[in-house]
């Protein structure tokens, strides 16, 4: 039950993305920080790229959640809520205790994760563009709740991460994939997808 | 947004219908179909408009724009009941920008919701509610899906006594809570009540129609065209011989006379968000309309497509 249609959707993400210019190349700037952190040691890797996942996660909960989508979404402060809950975990774990470990793996899971992050930063929004949407009308990476949620995965995949930290992230998949088909958003698709992979790749990592 | 640019305007859809000098079916010139509220009497035609999804657009001022001229389209082509709820987002939000922006504006018959479990949030969002429409009462004020009804009815009926609401009543869709409806109805000082019916959801024929004609009461039809799914269904089928007897020019028109021929029916409210749509909506305000033995003709000859 989606009380929007798409070009609602997307009208929305034009207003978003104009107004909260320039976090976009702000956040590209986040994810290559995370990424960087994976193949070198620098001071207080892990918990910066833990905190830089956090503030993704948060600034979707207030600006995007929140702020945005509540106008046309009745469901969006719960969205927001569980956005915030994923921060304050991320935070809690990676920022504070230090539980959040970057470092490359090597192993399958590792390329699978690593997989998943190129495709949020350039999948992702390459796909929207192959579907027809130009700026400013872009769900981006950082900023959209579907390409921060890949990138997550990838990145709780590509390190060391308990398994709390999978639950929302995982659950946005089902909730943002639903767009795909109700809304005919196929880049969405890449949701349901990315949570198949995550759960096999968990699989095989415990086996 | 891109869909101004491949959608026709209102302009364009009524100055295309007058140029298309199709002779009308014989009846056309029956209607446009009135309807009596029961409780006052007060006539209202027989198609409304419904706003779930299709108003709620945001503050995009192209989308915003476009559904100013489906709402202009709507007046011009004799409507007059709009419905919406506070649940539909922006929706309410964008009704007050085409309100202010349409020409005869007066013929509003509005009709909304309360839609909170908290009671004591009733009043505050019925506030809101005026605001966002621009409007100093409510025709009709409803409690959305039977949410908390028991709680919110007598804040409504405060509001009837101070002024600010005409007529009260419940809803509900999908189908589904009937049998809470009708203790409902049965038992409530309502004025209205809203349900789902179309030519495949039926059940609302078996006691809620004719309970809401023996307590007298205005029957609101949501999702007349079951979300779009009797076009997926049947719109790829020619129009069957029949819909010519009653003037209808398409499938809208034909599942939207089956709704208002029931004799308990006061208004049905598609929703759509093109005006050639609309004008399509609207046609089934004239002509004549199916007879019981047609009504069952139409629900079986449908149902075998």
């Amino acid at each position: 039950m989606i009380p929007y249609d798409a070009d609602a959707f997307f009208a929305l993400f034009a207003a978003y993305n104009t107004a909260i210019w320039p976090a976009q190349p702000a956040a590209y700037a986040l994810g290559l920080l995370v990424l960087v952190a994976m193949f070198r040691r620098f001071v207080q890797r892990d918990r910066l790229a833990a905190a830089a996942l956090v503030v993704m996660w948060a600034f979707n909960a207030v600006a995007y959640h929140w702020t945005y989508f509540a106008t046309i979404n009745f469901l969006a402060p719960v969205f927001a809520a569980a956005f915030a809950a994923q921060a304050l975990l991320l935070a809690w774990s990676g920022v504070g205790r230090g539980r959040l470990h970057f470092a490359w793996r090597g192993d399958p899971a590792g390329w699978i994760g690593l997989t998943l992050m190129l495709f949020a930063l350039v999948g992702y929004p390459a796909w929207t563009w192959y579907a027809g949407h130009r700026w400013p009308d872009l769900p981006m990476f950082g900023i959209a709740p579907g390409p921060t949620t890949i990138f997550t995965l990838g990145a709780l995949l590509a390190g060391r991460a308990t398994w709390p930290l999978f639950v929302i992230p995982l659950l946005w998949c089902a909730v943002g994939g639903s767009a795909a088909w109700l809304l005919d958003v196929p880049q969405d698709l890449s949701l349901p997808a990315a949570a198949a992979v995550t759960l096999i790749a968990i699989a095989v990592r415990r086996h | 947004m891109s869909c101004e640019k491949i959608l026709p305007t209102r302009r364009a859809v009524l100055a295309g219908l007058g140029a298309l000098a199709v002779p009308l079916p014989a009846g056309a010139a029956i209607g446009p179909h009135l309807r009596p509220i029961p409780a006052t009497g007060e006539r209202v035609p027989a198609i409304g408009m419904g706003t779930w999804i299709t108003f709620n657009v945001g503050d995009d001022a192209g989308l915003r724009a476009a559904r100013t001229e489906v709402l202009q389209a709507f007046f011009d082509l004799g409507g007059q009941v709009v419905d919406s709820s506070p649940m539909y987002g922006s929706a309410q939000a964008v009704i007050g920008h085409a309100l202010a922006r349409v020409s005869a504006p007066e013929r509003l018959f509005s009709a909304t919701k309360v839609w909170t479990p908290l009671a004591m949030l009733g009043d505050g969002q019925m506030a809101d509610a005026r605001d966002l429409w621009g409007i100093p009462r409510f025709d009709l004020m409803q409690v959305h899906n039977l949410l908390n009804w028991d709680g919110h009815l007598p804040t409504i009926l405060a509001e009837k006594a101070a002024g600010r609401v005409r007529y009260v009543g419940v809803t509900t869709s999908h189908g589904r809570r009937h049998d809470e409806l009708e203790q409902v109805m049965a038992r409530q000082p309502l004025d209205a009540v809203q349900l789902t019916y179309n030519v495949v959801d039926r059940q609302a024929e078996a006691r809620l129609l004719p309970l809401a004609a023996e307590r007298g009461l205005m029957v609101v039809i949501n999702r007349p065209f079951k979300r779009g799914a009797l076009f997926d269904s049947y719109a790829r089928h020619p129009l069957p011989s029949w819909a010519a007897e009653i003037g209808c020019a398409n499938w809208a028109q034909v599942f939207l006379k089956f709704i208002i021929s029931h004799p308990a029916v006061t208004v049905a409210i598609p929703a759509t968000s093109r005006v050639d749509h609309m004008a399509e909506n609207m046609g089934a305000l004239h002509g004549p309309l199916p007879d019981q033995a047609l009504r069952v003709r139409m629900a079986r000859d449908i149902a075998a497509l």
